[in-house]
């Protein structure tokens, strides 16, 4: 297949925003930067002249590392912030931070931030590319990215393939990136979870539907098991972890009486006993650190890419 | 004064003119002649080509600033927007800091108005604070010159003072207004419910929340038999429901929003803010009932929904931006722009000018000689570009700003005052 060689966008707002072929572009591009992390001498110089602003206004370890690493690996210089640390909590607002760092010469931008739309709130009115690395319950578009990685690096073309995905899917930016990912290469996506955190619209996004969670596991070729946000649910969606783990947990019994091997995959961090139990977690079915290593390739191709498009 | 409105078409059903040219002769604040052709000595004159004379534009339900948020809006400022947009006549909403909620902020209202260009009158809050939960002091309040009551922006939650609020208005034959929203429904919610809040991934407002809401005012009102008017329709079922009582008999009222005539929640697919709103935009199905229900007169009339919001509570990450738009010198003109297939003028100046004088009992100003001058010129032809410079109010959240406008107040006059914005 003839590969596009740079990004459609100037930044990575959302997986909305992204072709098929962006989205290709970036696997195949990060199937690269895999092999050249593999290798003993980890670094690049790729973006050696570039600064990137890792600006976290959320709490996170497994994302922000990641990146981190990725950046590390191209030779950027790199300025961290994270909402803990810093004036946001001294009433300083959105624009009046990120002016500031700016003003430093900042390139590149890596965004997490709770408010759904705060990195398209900024790609209107500063200069930088901007990495949306999750906003709010909207979208987490590098996480739906290493994931298509990894399932294909399981099963190959997602073409057709049945992806399922279980949990908080009204809370959740890794399910609507990951839908919208795996519908753009033609997967076939259900979700799965209690009825209360299940959007009514959802299936307008050309999902299936299913409250029955060991019938969703014998129907997928993968199964994506989300962490239940507790964090933000100001509302009680499910009377208690302890229901939630015994009717919609994944545990070994369950996988048992399914007879064929199913991925399980889970963006992390893990619940354990909540969302899946460990054995399930740690089987050999699991694929949940393999998705953690492809993360660095995938975000060292979306850097790359954008990086090439300024 | 002494004015010549020359070659107008009269816009008023109940003048003797209606859909007449004509020059209009206003001396002292009165119409002194109105005639195909007239010549008058040394008055002003404003020549109008064609453009609409109508009774003076009421606007229902508009957020002040004055008194708590003046750099929003102050009375000033809200009447300067008024006027731009033909607005001759205000009722306010009692969401203020304090609230109207008792005489003296109803008085203090009623005073300032010496000072204004425009009239105002205030709606009086239902419950102590705008807080839900105890009646207010009603009856002081319209002796002071509230003209209705309700929380304004607030819905009210509690069926208990919704009842008791229905009842004892009727010792006057008064009217409650709610914003029929179930905020346990609609929490967190920051836009309609459907395809696009999906896309969005944030939590929307179902259409049930208002839909559950009206039945329950309706009930209420088939109990009490008092008057009520539901402010800001927003859903196809809502719509129904008030059709289906006032077929009933009950003494309902309803109204909508120019926004939720001519958009739809696709507007805020990119999160633009301007267009967060209360009530929400809503589906295109939702939007074609709102039309069928003004051209069937289930819904009385049109308001402009005009919340003034500075930027530090506006211009803002989505979820933690503000609702409301400004909306007051928008409102003809938008409507016109992107209405005037399916709707005639004369229905437009029945829904921002008659109607609401009715259903509040306000006399509707006429056309015709010896009558008090309250009227607005409009030029349907003048195509124009709404700006940032353009804007009267205080604050600047509007989502017309670049927008193409056809059609422009020319001027307005409200007894011995006037305004000409054009060509005198």
């Amino acid at each position: 297949m003839p590969q596009a060689s740079a990004l459609s966008v100037p930044h990575l707002l959302g997986i909305k925003d992204l072709t098929a072929e962006d989205i290709r572009l970036i696997l195949h591009t990060a199937a690269t930067f895999k092999e050249v992390i593999n290798r003993p001498i980890k670094k690049v110089p790729s973006l050696r002249d570039l600064t990137v602003a890792n600006l976290f206004f959320e709490d996170s370890t497994r994302t922000r590392v990641s990146f981190e690493l990725a950046e590390k690996r191209l030779s950027a210089d790199i300025v961290n912030f994270s909402a803990s640390s810093s004036s946001v909590k001294k009433g300083e607002t959105l624009l009046d931070t990120v002016h500031n760092i700016l003003s430093m010469k900042v390139d590149m931008i890596v965004m997490r931030h709770p408010a759904p739309g705060a990195p398209h709130f900024l790609a209107g009115r500063i200069p930088a590319s901007i990495i949306n690395a999750g906003d709010g319950t909207h979208e987490h578009p590098t996480q739906a990215l290493l994931d298509a990685y990894s399932m294909q690096e399981q099963l190959g073309n997602l073409e057709g393939k049945k992806i399922a995905i279980f949990g908080d899917i009204l809370h959740s930016r890794v399910a609507l990136s990951n839908i919208l990912c795996l519908r753009k290469l033609g997967a076939q996506v259900r979700v799965c979870g209690p009825p209360t955190l299940i959007p009514k619209y959802i299936s307008s996004l050309g999902v299936e539907v299913s409250f029955n969670v060991e019938q969703s596991l014998r129907w997928c070729d993968i199964a994506n098991i989300l962490r239940i946000q507790l964090e933000r649910q100001d509302i009680r969606y499910f009377p208690s972890l302890r229901e939630y783990a015994l009717y919609f947990g994944i545990n070994k019994a369950m996988l048992d009486r399914i007879d064929k091997r199913i991925v399980i995959m889970h963006p992390g961090p893990i619940n354990r006993g909540v969302e899946v139990t460990s054995e399930v977690a740690d089987s050999e079915h699991s694929i949940i650190l393999q998705q953690v290593e492809n993360g660095v390739a995938v975000r060292m191709a979306v850097l790359y890419l954008l990086a090439g498009n300024r | 004064m002494d004015l010549l409105l020359r070659q107008v078409v009269v816009i008023d059903p109940a003048s003797p003119a209606h859909q007449a040219a004509m020059d209009i002769h206003i001396q002292q604040g009165r119409i002194a002649a109105m005639a195909p052709s007239l010549a008058v000595d040394g008055a002003q004159v404003l020549e109008a080509n064609g453009a609409w004379c109508c009774p003076g534009l009421l606007d229902f339900g508009v957020q002040s600033g004055d008194p708590g948020h003046e750099y929003r809006e102050d009375l000033h400022s809200l009447s300067e927007a008024a006027l731009a947009g033909g607005f001759t006549t205000l009722i306010t909403f009692p969401n203020t800091n304090p609230p109207v909620h008792s005489k003296s902020e109803v008085a203090y209202l009623m005073r300032r108005q010496s000072e204004l260009p425009v009239d105002i009158y205030p709606l009086g809050a239902l419950s102590v604070e705008c807080k839900g939960k105890d009646i207010a002091e009603l009856m002081d309040m319209r002796a002071a010159g509230a003209i209705a009551f309700g929380d304004g922006l607030l819905p009210v939650q509690h069926a208990g003072l919704m009842m008791r609020g229905l009842q004892y208005v009727m010792a006057f034959d008064g009217i409650v207004v709610n914003h029929p929203t179930d905020q346990t429904l609609a929490a967190g919610g920051q836009l309609h419910e459907g395809h696009i809040s999906a896309w969005l991934g944030m939590r929307g407002i179902p259409a049930l929340a208002e839909e559950l809401m009206v039945e329950r005012d309706l009930r209420l009102l088939e109990y009490t038999g008092s008057r009520l008017h539901l402010v800001g329709l927003s859903a196809a079922g809502a719509v129904e429901r008030v059709r289906q009582a006032k077929k009933a008999g009950l003494r309902v009222t309803a109204s909508v929003a120019v926004m939720n005539l001519l958009f739809t929640d696709e507007a805020l697919a990119g999160f633009d803010a301007l267009y967060k709103v209360l009530p929400p935009l809503r589906s295109d199905d939702d939007r074609e009932a709102l039309i069928e229900g003004l051209l069937d007169g289930t819904i009385d009339f049109i308001f402009s929904n005009h919340v003034p919001l500075d930027t530090e509570v506006k211009d803002r990450e989505f979820p933690y931006a503000a609702f409301g738009a400004l909306g007051l010198q928008t409102a003809l003109p938008a409507l016109y722009t992107h209405l005037d297939e399916r709707f005639s003028p004369t229905q437009i100046v029945h829904w921002l000018a008659c109607r609401p004088r009715e259903v509040f009992g306000l006399p509707v100003p006429r056309i015709a000689v010896e009558e008090p001058a309250d009227l607005t010129v409009f030029d349907p032809r003048t195509e124009w570009t709404f700006q940032l410079a353009d804007i009267r109010s205080k604050s600047a959240n509007s989502p017309f700003v670049g927008q193409r406008m056809q059609g422009r107040v020319l001027g307005v006059i409200k007894g011995h005052r006037y305004r000409i914005f054009d060509r005198l």
